[in-house]
């Protein structure tokens, strides 16, 4: 008998209704939510309380921390964790969970995707990021896709939870909903100039904003000399920030209370602001300030996304590496290791990653010179010589650089390098792939090392 | 002999904090450092708002593409040294824009809503909004003679471009400037208009030379560049063909 596609989806239907209706079966939520719609509504129901994530860069993490955080306190956290965010992601963890009741829903949603899934879902709190550009060919541009969100809020009863830091999330303010402002201090990451500023013009009058400094592509203190656009009042600031390779050491000022010496595992400013903005979502939601931080410093990541991997002879560090803001700030924080290093690039351009790979040319680069004993920059992916081309065009020492397109040659022989560190650095099509190729040379190199220990001890005998 | 005259390029890079979408920069950085390479000088001039400066200093312009709000913020600074553009390009002064830039050279761009916004008018060409946007990776067999025949990039526009003027490029893969024509860019003089992004000069540095060559050539009188090892290059130019010419 011929399946028809018809008679496949009405059989999926039945079987879609059963996994809503009793928790049966664990349906891909792509399917399940073509058949049901409404599928992200019954979400919306079981969730006593949501917090929905959007914007650019960090959302995964922020999703993640904000998850850990609220588990420490709540016993059903319903999330998308794994940074599949679109419609399908949300039912798709909802699918493979299904409770009746969730005390929570934290919902990581693409930018994209934003407008569709609040018609379902109705967020108690929607926390923005920051608007750089991404995928390009699928959003449009960045006006674009912070008009859509903007436009998309407006009806909801929700309180706001913006990066006080980047003018075109502290716009939301216009919205004149309750808003909760987050931002991060001046630190010696932070620059006078930006080379790559995404959009310096004001979001209100588009007046050219001046800054007196810069924390992270636009995010900085701003202030705009024709209308008096500047970044809001804090409610929550990260003060005294001390970053290093393996994290930062800052404390938080909360509306004139202060919080000493709270410790994030992962470098970079861009961590700086995803911390805060989940320390911001917990404490705006009643979390205890004293858990959500202990919480927050013992958090750790197995994604990949941001990953540490000890080897018995080197570190491995994976970093998630997709638009330019991103790439460049994962480089300065690379700046700050002094360790014997080696870094491995790999570029892919699968729909998933933004099949224009132009970006890599936005990124800031030069920071590459500022990397002290860099041994070794290995190029790889579907386009390899483009990131190759890219990384010489910085003038860097063309002895440095190594191309290998394929992806699992190009890992071994990075591991095979005398070096304390590896830093690799994939697209998000490559990101996960890179793990398991790491992870099964993990499982060899350590099993091989226990081989040698049971022969010595063998010997001993 | 006398003494060897040590050669500078001034290159304008117009309006980069507004006119800088899709990596569109990497052309500026390409020229360069492929100038430096070969030990000729460069300064890089960003030229934008708020600045009242002589462009007939300038040897090669590049200007990129922009939102359509960014756009519509420079057309007033610019429209005030269209006559100075005007006369540097029958001077053969080396121009070259990409998407936006491009379009922008011509009398118009129509938007979706049939509204007109104006553009230079250096050229008799307008772009027209259409429904569905160019995208893709695109391959062209370049009309400037130059070896390798192909040009490599990638595409991303919603507007056609219209024009009777020489081609840049026939297209071999992708869309071109409407995806009805075969055409891709324009060339008149030493001026280029093009949709290829990628940016188009680090993986097509036989195109990168050429206008380097020719901004020396009015200059100096110069004949000839010296080469460069273009391996990699040419190796993530092949890489594109290898990957999209089917
Ligand atoms: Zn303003």
């Amino acid at each position: 008998m011929e399946i028809t596609g018809a008679v496949l989806v009405g059989k999926l239907t039945v079987i879609g209704l059963k996994s809503v209706g009793l928790g049966a079966t664990a349906l891909p939520g792509k399917m399940a939510i073509k058949i049901d719609p409404n599928l992200l509504s019954v979400v919306d129901q079981r969730c006593k309380k949501k917090i929905i994530i959007t914007g650019t860069n960090g959302k995964t993490t922020t999703t993640n921390l904000i998850h850990h955080i609220l588990s420490s306190q709540y016993k059903n956290v319903l999330s998308n964790l794994k940074g599949a965010n679109m419609e399908q992601g949300i039912a798709s963890a909802f699918i493979n969970d299904t409770k009746k009741e969730y005390d929570w829903g934290v919902f990581e949603v693409d930018e994209g995707s934003f407008q569709a899934v609040v018609k379902h879902i109705k967020p108690d709190f929607v926390v923005i990021t920051n608007f750089f550009r991404d995928q390009l060919d699928r959003y449009g541009e960045i006006e674009n896709t912070s008009a859509v969100i903007y436009e998309a809020i407006k009806p909801l009863d929700t309180t706001l939870i913006l990066n006080a830091d980047d003018p075109m999330v502290a716009k939301f303010k216009e919205l004149h909903k309750k808003c909760v402002y987050y931002g991060v201090e001046e630190n010696e990451l932070s620059s006078k100039n930006q080379r790559i500023v995404e959009s310096r013009f004001c979001p209100i009058c588009s007046h050219e904003l001046d800054y007196e400094y810069f924390n992270y592509g636009q995010l900085g203190k701003y202030h705009c000399n024709n209308c008096g656009f500047q970044n809001p009042d804090y409610d929550y600031i990260f003060t005294n920030i001390r970053a290093g390779p393996d994290g930062n050491l800052c404390d938080i000022d909360s509306r004139g209370e202060i919080f000493k010496d709270i410790h994030f595992n992962y470098g970079g400013i861009y961590n700086a602001y995803n911390c805060l903005a989940a320390l911001t979502s917990c404490l705006e939601a009643g979390m205890d300030a004293s858990k959500a931080i202990e919480r927050t410093e013992n958090f750790e990541y197995h994604l990949g996304r941001m990953e540490v991997m000890e080897f018995p002879d080197k570190t491995v560090k994976i970093t998630l590496s997709k638009n330019p803001i991103g790439l460049s700030e994962v480089l300065k924080s690379i700046t700050l290791d002094k360790r014997k290093k080696a870094l491995l690039f790999i570029l892919n351009d699968n729909p998933a990653d933004g099949r224009d790979i132009s970006w890599i040319w936005d990124a800031d680069l030069d920071n590459l010179h500022q990397i002290e004993n860099m041994k070794y920059i290995c190029c790889s992916g579907r386009r390899a010589e483009d990131i190759a081309l890219r990384v010489k065009y910085t003038n860097i020492s063309p002895d440095l650089i190594k191309i290998n397109d394929k992806m699992r040659k190009s890992i071994e022989n990075v591991l095979k390098e005398d070096v304390e560190i590896v830093y690799i650095l994939p697209t998000y099509t490559a990101v996960f792939q890179a793990r398991d190729i790491i992870l099964s040379h993990l499982k060899n190199r350590s099993s091989f090392l226990l081989n040698i220990k049971e022969l010595v001890e063998k010997l001993k005998t | 002999m006398g003494e060897e005259i040590k050669m500078e390029l001034n290159i304008f890079h117009m309006y980069p904090n507004l006119l800088n979408l899709y990596g569109d920069g990497g052309n500026v950085l390409c020229l360069q450092r492929r100038c430096e390479w070969r030990g000729i000088n460069t300064n890089i001039i960003d030229f934008t708002l708020n600045q009242e400066q002589d462009l007939s200093e300038g040897d090669l312009f590049f200007i990129g593409g922009g939102s359509d709000r960014s756009q519509n913020i420079v057309y007033p600074h610019i429209l005030k040294y269209k006559n100075q553009m005007e006369n540097l390009i029958e001077d053969d002064a080396v121009v070259l824009a990409i998407c936006g830039g491009y379009q922008f050279l011509g009398e118009s761009y129509i938007d979706a809503d049939g509204n007109q916004l104006p553009g230079l008018g250096l050229f008799d060409y307008y772009t027209q909004s259409e429904e569905g946007r160019l995208i893709g990776n695109i391959i062209t067999e370049n009309q400037l003679k130059l070896k390798p025949q192909t040009l490599v990039g990638f595409e991303n526009h919603g507007g056609r471009t219209y024009h009777d003027f020489k081609p840049l490029g026939v297209v071999k893969k992708g869309y071109g400037n409407n995806g009805k024509d075969g055409k891709e860019g324009m060339v008149y003089k030493n001026c280029i208009g093009t949709y290829l992004h990628g940016p188009l000069l680090p993986k097509n540095p036989h195109l990168a030379d050429y206008l380097i060559l020719k901004a020396l050539t009015r200059k100096y009188g110069v004949k000839d560049l010296a080469a460069l090892d273009d391996k990699l290059e040419y190796s993530a130019h092949e890489k594109v063909m290898k990957l999209y010419s089917k």
